[in-house]
C-alpha cells in the first residue's frame, strides 16, 4: 500500500512510519497539517491516508475537514481518521460525505499492529473501519432506538461488528460461532430494520449506519 | 476617619494602627503642628479654596445659562457639557487630594458615550457621576471657603495669641475701663485688662495650647472634604458591582484557559507518548527477530520514561507539591532550578491562603522565566514580604529593561490573574533597565 501520513506529534508520526515500512508498505508523505495533507495527497495520489483529527494550526477539526476534502476531490484515496478521544459528530460526518473507503479509529488501537493494519488495508480497499467505541456511541445516540429494541442482544453484538466493518467470516471467528448462524443473524437485522439485503460488505454497513442516523 | 495615607504621604507622627499606645498618641498631639501631614493639608486647602470657588462659579454659571436657554437649540447641550464636565473637576479634585493628603478615593467608572449626537447628549444629561460631581463643586464651595477661612482664622488667631505679650509690650496701647480709670493692655474683656506680666503670660499660655489644637480644624476640614468626595465623586455601589463582575469573568476565563492549557499539555505529549509506547509493544509482541525485539522495548522504555517525566511536569504546574511547604520553600525551589542566578528574601511571617500562594508562586515562576528568556540579565533578586496585611513580591533583574503589560511575555496574563484576587501587579522598566516587577496581593483570597 501507498500511504501518506497527517500527524502533527512527532513521535506518533515516527512510530507509524516505522510501523508501516515495517510492514512493508509505502509511505510516500508524513505531514503536519491539513493543508499539508491535502498537498501530499494531490502529489502521491496514495491508496490510503492516516489522518490526526486535531492539528495546527486550529487545533480543532483541521484533519476531519482535510479528509472530508480528500474524500469528495478524489473517491479513490481511502481515508482513516484516528484521534485521541472518540466524537459521534465527527464520525457522522465524515460518513455522510462518502459512502466507502473511510474509517474512524481510536490512536489506542495502533498498539494492536495487525488489527490497525488490517483495517487500514480494508480502508485503502474501499471498505469501512469504525472503532468499537465509535459504534457503541453511534448507536446509543441513535434517535431510532425504538428499531434497535427489537433486536436482540447477540443481533445488536452483531450489527456492531458489522458497522465497524467486519465481513461475516470475520465476525464468525469473533463470536465463536458459525458463518451461518452469523448470516441468519444478519438477515434477522435487515428484516427487523427493514432493509433490504445487498451483496457488499461495506454497503450493507454503511446502509446500517445510515439508518441508525436517519 | 476615611482617610487612608498613601505611604509617601505616611504622617511619621502618628503611631501605626496596630499599636494604639497612649504615650504615642500624646506624641501625636504634640507633634501635629510640625508633622507633615498637618501642613500638607493645610497646603492643600489653600491650593483647593481657589479650585472650589472657580467649579462653583462655572457650576452655577453654567448651569443657569444652560437652564435659562433651554428653549433654545444650545440650552440642552450646555447642560449636558456642563455634567460631562463635571467629572473633569472632580478628576482633577480627587487627584490633588491623592497627591497631596493621601486620599483614598478612586475613580468612578469612565463616562458611557453613547453614537451619535443625540446619544452624546441623552448619556451625558443622564450621566449620574457627573451630576453627582457637580453636586460635590457646590457643596465644596462653602466647605472651602467657610471651613478652610475658619480653620486658617484659628490658627492666625493662636499665633497672635501666643504672641500677645510681644505686641502688648510693643503697641503699649492705652484704654479706659468703665470708671474712667487708664489700662495699658490690648486685650480685655469686660472691665477685665491684661496688663500686667502674669495675666500677658496666661494669654500667651492659651495661645501656646491653642497651637496644638490649631491642627486639628484643619485636618477635620480636609476629613469632612474627604467624606464629601466618597461619597459623592469615588466609585458608586454599582461601580464596585460592574468591577466585580469583570474581576469574576477574567477568574472564570483564568480557570477555562487554565484547564484548556492542561488538556493539551496532555493531549500533544502524555497521551501522545502513552500511545506510542503501546504502539511499540504491540510492535514488539508481533515480531520475531530478538534484534529488532530488544530495540522496539528500548524505545518503549524511553517512550515511558519521557511520559514520566512530562506526566510530573504537569502536576507541578497544576499545583506545586511543595507549595504545601509554604511559599518561601516553594519560591526557594523555583529559584534554585532558575537559570539565571536569583537571590531570594522572604519574610511572610503570616502565611497567605492556598489560593493566594499558588497564584504568588505562579507569578513569580512566571516572571523568572521571562527574565531567562528575554531580559538578557545575569542576576535576578526575588523578595517575598508582608506589609499592610498584603503580600508583596518584587522581582527585579539586571537586564535590558522595555517590559511592559502586553508585550507579549505573558504580563497581561498575570496582571489579569492577580486582579482577579484584588491584587496589583506594576511595571518599571526602563528601556536599558533594570526591570522591576511589583505584584500585591491580599493574605486572604
Amino acid at each position: 500500500m501507498k500511504i501518506v501520513i497527517a500527524e502533527d506529534a512527532a513521535i506518533l508520526r515516527d512510530g507509524l512510519i516505522q510501523l508501516l515500512t515495517d510492514r512493508g508498505h509505502e509511505v510516500a508523505a508524513a505531514v503536519g497539517d491539513g493543508d499539508a495533507l491535502r498537498a501530499a495527497v494531490a502529489e502521491h495520489d496514495p491508496d490510503v491516508a492516516v489522518v490526526d483529527i486535531r492539528m495546527p494550526p486550529s487545533f480543532t477539526d483541521e484533519g476531519l475537514r482535510a479528509a472530508i476534502a480528500i474524500r469528495r476531490e478524489r473517491p479513490n484515496v481511502g481515508v482513516l481518521v484516528f484521534s485521541q478521544w472518540v466524537e459521534t459528530r465527527y464520525a457522522a460526518e465524515l460518513l455522510a460525505t462518502s459512502s466507502s473507503g473511510v474509517g474512524y479509529l481510536l490512536k489506542d488501537r495502533v498498539a494492536d499492529v495487525s488489527e490497525f493494519v488490517e483495517a487500514l488495508t480494508r480502508v485503502a480497499a474501499g471498505g469501512t473501519a469504525l472503532d468499537p467505541e465509535v459504534v457503541s456511541q453511534l448507536l446509543g445516540a441513535s434517535r431510532r432506538g425504538d428499531a434497535l429494541a427489537a433486536l436482540t442482544p447477540r443481533e445488536r453484538e452483531v450489527l456492531g461488528l458489522m458497522a465497524e466493518g467486519r465481513s461475516n467470516v470475520a465476525i464468525a471467528r469473533q463470536l465463536v460461532v458459525t458463518e451461518r448462524a452469523v448470516e441468519k443473524h444478519v438477515a434477522n437485522i435487515f428484516t427487523k430494520l427493514d432493509l433490504p439485503p445487498s451483496g457488499e460488505d461495506h454497503r450493507r454497513v454503511l446502509a446500517v449506519l445510515r439508518y441508525l442516523e436517519s | 476617619m476615611t482617610w487612608q495615607a498613601d505611604p509617601t504621604m505616611i504622617d511619621q507622627t502618628l503611631p501605626p494602627p496596630t499599636l494604639p499606645r497612649a504615650g504615642g498618641r500624646w506624641r501625636a498631639f504634640l507633634r501635629a503642628p510640625i508633622s507633615k501631614h498637618t501642613w500638607a493639608c493645610f497646603l492643600y486647602l489653600v491650593i483647593s479654596g481657589p479650585l472650589a470657588v472657580a467649579g462653583f462659579m462655572f457650576v452655577v454659571g453654567f448651569l443657569a445659562f444652560g437652564v435659562f436657554s433651554a428653549i433654545t437649540f444650545v440650552g440642552l447641550p450646555l447642560i449636558g457639557f456642563t455634567v460631562v464636565s463635571g467629572r473633569w473637576w472632580a478628576r482633577l479634585h480627587r487627584r490633588l487630594a491623592r497627591k497631596m493628603v493621601g486620599a483614598r478615593v478612586e475613580d468612578p467608572a469612565p463616562f458611557q458615550r453613547r453614537p451619535g449626537l443625540l446619544g452624546w447628549l441623552s448619556a451625558a444629561l443622564t450621566d449620574t457621576t457627573g451630576w453627582r460631581a457637580l453636586v460635590y463643586l457646590v457643596l465644596k464651595f462653602p466647605l472651602a471657603v467657610v471651613g478652610a477661612f475658619g480653620a486658617a482664622l484659628f490658627w492666625v488667631e493662636a499665633v497672635i495669641t501666643f504672641l500677645y505679650p510681644v505686641w502688648w509690650k510693643i503697641g503699649d496701647p492705652t484704654n479706659k475701663d468703665s470708671h474712667g480709670r487708664i489700662h495699658h493692655s490690648a486685650l480685655q474683656f469686660g472691665d477685665f485688662f491684661f496688663e500686667t506680666w502674669p495675666r500677658a503670660l496666661m494669654v500667651m499660655v492659651v495661645g501656646f495650647v491653642a497651637l496644638f489644637l490649631a491642627p486639628w480644624p484643619v485636618r477635620a476640614v480636609v476629613a469632612l472634604d474627604g467624606v464629601l468626595m466618597r461619597w459623592l465623586i469615588g466609585p458608586r455601589r454599582s461601580d464596585r458591582v460592574r468591577e466585580l463582575e469583570e474581576k469574576r469573568s477574567h477568574a472564570v476565563e483564568d480557570s477555562a484557559a487554565a484547564l484548556r492549557r492542561i488538556e493539551r499539555d496532555l493531549h500533544d505529549g502524555t497521551q501522545a507518548r502513552l500511545v506510542a509506547l503501546a504502539m511499540r509493544l504491540g510492535q514488539a509482541r508481533e515480531t520475531d527477530d530478538p534484534e529488532r525485539l530488544r530495540e522496539l522495548v528500548g524505545n518503549a522504555h524511553d517512550n515511558a520514561k519521557d511520559a514520566i517525566a512530562e506526566l510530573r511536569d504537569l502536576v507541578r504546574g497544576i499545583h506545586p507539591p511543595v507549595l504545601d511547604q509554604g511559599l518561601d520553600a516553594a519560591l526557594a525551589t523555583l529559584a534554585a532550578r532558575s537559570a539565571v542566578p536569583v537571590e531570594l528574601h522572604t519574610h511572610v511571617p503570616q502565611r497567605p491562603s492556598p489560593a493566594i500562594e499558588t497564584i504568588a508562586y505562579f507569578c513569580v515562576a512566571e516572571l523568572i522565566t521571562n527574565i531567562a528568556k528575554h531580559s538578557g540579565a545575569r542576576h535576578a533578586n526575588v523578595q517575598a514580604f508582608e506589609r499592610d496585611a498584603r503580600l508583596h513580591l518584587e522581582v527585579r533583574d539586571d537586564g535590558h529593561g522595555g517590559a511592559r503589560i502586553g508585550a507579549g511575555t505573558g504580563l497581561s496574563g498575570l496582571d489579569e490573574r492577580v486582579r482577579t484576587v484584588d491584587g496589583a501587579l506594576t511595571v518599571h522598566s526602563p528601556p536599558g533597565g533594570p526591570t522591576v516587577i511589583a505584584v500585591e496581593l491580599p493574605l486572604g483570597g
